[in-house]
């Protein structure tokens, strides 16, 4: 009857029900939960109008879906219900060039835009490390971020307008621009609990005329994480400060051949892109801060190529962690920049307390870390070791002043840690938006907000 | 019609206090005005009902501070001009740029959502806070964010509060991201000739290295420094490091040259003072017979939508002056007459009329007796609904701010 109902608004095309086909959208990019009823894929908004209206007639939940790069099940269903996939959404509007901006289907993938402007000398600046394969519609969701948020901010800061079908299946917009509240804000980070982004408009930037990337090694974290705070403490904020230790940096290289140096014990790739006078001032106060915090080797990267190739091997460190295990859990926390070197210290005794293989890789300049914790999903016994240290850590986050999560999301891995970050009243005030937006909790819901928070649990 | 007079005014020690209050305000169907540094009466509706002011101004301390993380936590009540004094010892800056920052509240800026002219560059208030703590109606003290810079637990609270103008709950304490000071500051001032601001605020908008912020003033001769030329003039801003600072200057220059504007002032010492001073008189008012609108749009239109504006109230003899912001694209438009119950007879008229050409424009600076006959909102936007549907969840006696905001909130 759904199938049914489903087809004759969207055409068969748009409508997966089969075992075979579902199967896969029980996924995102590390957890599994139970398969859909239905897929579908709109291809205008009025298509998502219709799906919503018929969930709701229906009484079964929706999840909106990107490219299902997610880590923490934010896009995966775990009652069922219809998933709602943008992948055939996935069209860049409209260019406003004079007013740098754009309007793009939430069905776009990251990089895309980027390259699409390239040729007006502008840039969309957050850049998760997975930009060849995620939506921008899913960045929207979680409030995405990337190595260079700490020059130009998370995806909040660049997404201006929003189109969104609502619980009940109709349309509104939203601006940053609109006099009342500001629910642009809100609905940025939401995760598809409170709407369905269909189309938004997005700020491009202007590339920046000079771009200068720099590689240090250290003989550990702990001396890397240093120059970064004293090069933050020193009034200097580059576009882009990452951190990788000797278990990444291995495996980069005999995955990549970035030109990782792989005899110290943490490389830190900074990136600085401003104005050529500010450039040359930068990098010898940069150089000098990290000689002084103990830089066993520092490069600059001579070409554009050189550039890349050092950016690549960042940004392919997590898939280069397959030569180590079979699988990897990444956590995300975010800790206040000063605590690093803590931070760092708790997850390596949580690995080691667990007899657990951990790399880190991480966003240092925002104090945003992720460890990522290696092993075979088949013993059981690494398996509780991943998910013990992984709970270590999030304690550890939480007593530094820091949060349980930077830049993944909640989604349905870690909506009871919420529980240790907030308290009741900061859930339930919390809630009031949910309340608002989605009563009937029929979009995404079992994601974000611990079970028994707000209305009774719906499902 | 003559607003509410305020029976009771509370100015509580801390946010405890606030709660407190707050909690007995809402059982007993006391409403509550919240203020900071009043700076902002002149916007928004009047309130429909008054029984008590809640004042911040006592919660006025840095609660943390880490320069080495970039990251500060105020209370509401403290002045923008005393955090940016403690900041200013670290050599780092809040650019929140609201009006009278002597007298402005982080509190009120935030609540107010005061868009400055530096947000090109910068970000808003609602991308500077990254976390805060608030009072809801029924006192409850509730959370959001936190002191680090990425944050995605939960919905992002702390945007909500910033905008709503007091009416979803009181804001008791707020996080934000710190930014180094630039080394250099300079203003530049010039007269625009016949012809020339068309030209001057283009080359001004694709310049290399941005200035700041950039007006095109005409009027405001008591409040900004400098004379009109027939286009008006000009006050840029720029902030930069030491040695970026010559070539942002000579670019300037040489842009402004071959828009036909002839020699500028250059200020460093009280370059600061001169952007100010623009700040300050988005708001001022000329006694009791002027009215300050403000409408929002992209920087590409921004000046001929000025001068359509200023042609509107020409006609309605009124006195035009006008502040376009070159780099955001806002447009303030202060209407007076010489005679206030001239000006009295004018403005309802006008206002009906600018609202027809700008459904947007907003009131930013008008006297709270003449306010409850204009459209001090403007139109109210496409999700009035939801608004509604928020404030009736988070203040569902309506005790707070009533009738100061958008659609009667």
């Amino acid at each position: 009857m759904l199938r049914e109902r489903l087809v004759d608004a969207l055409g068969a095309d748009a409508v997966k029900t089969s075992p075979e086909d579902l199967a896969v959208y029980a996924f995102d990019a590390y957890s599994e939960s139970a398969p859909p009823d239905a897929v579908v894929l709109p291809t205008s908004s009025r298509q998502v109008c219709a799906t919503v209206a018929i969930a709701r007639a229906c009484g079964v939940p929706v999840v909106g879906r990107g490219a299902g790069t997610g880590l923490c099940g934010g896009a995966v269903p775990t009652a069922g219900g219809i998933v709602v996939s943008f992948a055939r959404m996935n069209r860049l509007l409209q260019l406003d060039l004079p007013n740098r901006r754009a309007r793009v289907q939430p069905g776009l993938i990251n990089l895309a835009l980027s390259e699409a402007v390239a040729g007006a000398g502008l840039f969309y600046a957050p850049d998760p490390a997975s930009q060849r394969a995620s939506t921008l519609g899913g960045n929207i969701a979680t409030n995405a971020g990337g190595p260079h948020c700490l020059g130009y901010g998370v995806t909040a800061n660049h997404v201006l307008e929003l189109e969104v079908v609502d619980d009940r299946g109709e349309v509104f917009s939203c601006s940053i621009d609109d006099i009342g509240y500001d629910l642009t804000g809100v609905l940025v980070g939401s995760e598809g609990t409170l709407g369905l982004v269909t189309s938004a408009w997005v700020r491009l930037l202007r590339m920046p005329e000079s771009v200068r990337v720099w590689l240090a090694g250290f003989a550990d974290i702990e001396s890397a994480s240093a120059a970064v705070s004293q090069t933050i403490a020193a009034g200097i904020v580059p576009s882009a400060m990452e951190i990788m230790d000797a278990v990444i940096t291995q495996a980069v290289e005999a995955a990549f051949h970035a030109g990782y140096p792989t005899d110290v014990g943490a490389i830190l790739l900074i990136e600085n892109a401003g104005f050529e006078e500010d450039m040359q001032a930068g990098e010898a106060a940069i150089s000098r801060i990290c000689r002084d915090a103990g830089a066993l080797f520092w490069r600059s990267a001579k070409s554009t190529a050189e550039r890349a190739a050092l950016w690549a091997g960042r940004k392919g460190a997590a898939a280069a962690t397959g030569r180590i295990a079979p699988n990897y859990y990444t956590q995300d926390v975010c800790v206040p920049r000063s605590k690093l070197p803590q931070a760092i210290a708790v997850v390596r005794e949580a690995a080691a307390d667990h007899g657990v293989t951990v790399g880190n890789v991480f966003h240092a300049g925002d104090g945003n870390l992720h460890p990522l914790l290696m092993y075979d999903k088949r013993d059981r016994k690494q398996v509780a070791g991943v998910i013990g240290a992984g709970n270590v850590i999030l304690d550890a986050a939480i007593a530094l002043g820091g949060t349980i999560s930077g830049e993944h999301g909640i989604g349905h891995e870690k909506r009871e840690a919420m529980t240790r970050v907030y308290t009741t009243e900061d859930l339930a005030t919390m809630a009031k938006v949910r309340e608002v937006f989605d009563p009937a909790r029929s979009l995404n819901p079992e994601k974000i907000f611990p079970r028994g928070v707000g209305c009774p649990e719906v499902r | 019609m003559t607003p509410p007079i305020v029976a009771q005014r509370v100015t509580p020690g801390n946010a405890e206090a606030v709660a407190e209050l707050l909690a007995t305000c809402d059982r007993t169907g006391r409403a509550v005005i919240v203020e900071g540094g009043r700076t902002l009466d002149g916007m928004g509706g009047a309130p429909t009902r008054a029984d008590v002011a809640l004042c911040t101004c006592a919660l006025d301390r840095i609660l943390t501070y880490e320069p080495r993380d970039l990251t500060v936590a105020v209370e509401a009540g403290m002045t923008l001009a005393a955090l940016a004094g403690q900041l200013q010892r670290e050599r780092q800056f809040v650019p929140l740029d609201a009006p009278l920052r002597k007298r402005a509240t982080v509190g009120g800026t935030l609540a107010a959502g005061w868009l400055g002219p530096r947000r090109h560059r910068y970000g808003r208030p609602r991308d500077l806070i990254i976390g805060s703590r608030v009072a809801l109606a029924d006192g409850t003290l509730a959370r959001a964010g936190g002191m680090v810079v990425k944050n995605v637990s939960g919905y992002d609270m702390s945007k909500l509060y910033v905008g709503s103008f007091g009416t979803l709950a009181v804001i008791v304490e707020a996080h934000f991201k710190t930014l180094p000071l630039p080394e250099r500051r300079r203003a530049i001032l010039a007269r625009l000739p016949s012809g020339s601001a068309e030209r001057a605020v283009a080359h001004l908008q694709a310049l290399a290295v941005p200035p700041s912020a950039a007006w095109r003033v005409t009027g405001f001769h008591r409040e900004v420094p400098g004379d009109d030329g027939d286009d008006g003039r000009l006050v840029v801003f720029l902030e930069s490091t030491e040695t970026l600072m010559e070539r942002a200057t000579r670019d300037l220059r040489s842009v402004l040259g071959r828009a036909g504007v002839p020699a500028a002032t250059i200020i460093d010492d009280g370059a600061y003072d001169s952007f100010e001073r623009v700040c300050d008189a988005l708001i001022a008012p000329l006694g009791e017979r002027s009215v300050t609108y403000r409408e929002l749009g992209s920087p590409e239109n921004a000046l001929p939508r000025c001068t359509a504006l200023m042609a509107l109230a020409e006609r309605r003899q009124l006195i035009p002056e006008s502040i376009t912001d070159i780099m955001n694209g806002d447009r303030y438009l202060r209407v007076s007459d010489r005679d206030a119950l001239a000006f009295n007879t004018k403005i309802d008229a006008f206002d009906d009329e600018l609202h027809t050409e700008a459904p947007d424009a907003i009131v930013v600076a008008g006297q709270t007796a003449m306010r409850a006959d204009l459209a001090v909102w403007g139109e109210p936007p496409r999700t009035l609904a939801r608004m509604h549907a928020l404030k009736d969840r988070f203040d569902p006696r309506h005790t707070l701010n009533p009738g100061r905001f958008i659609g009667g909130i």
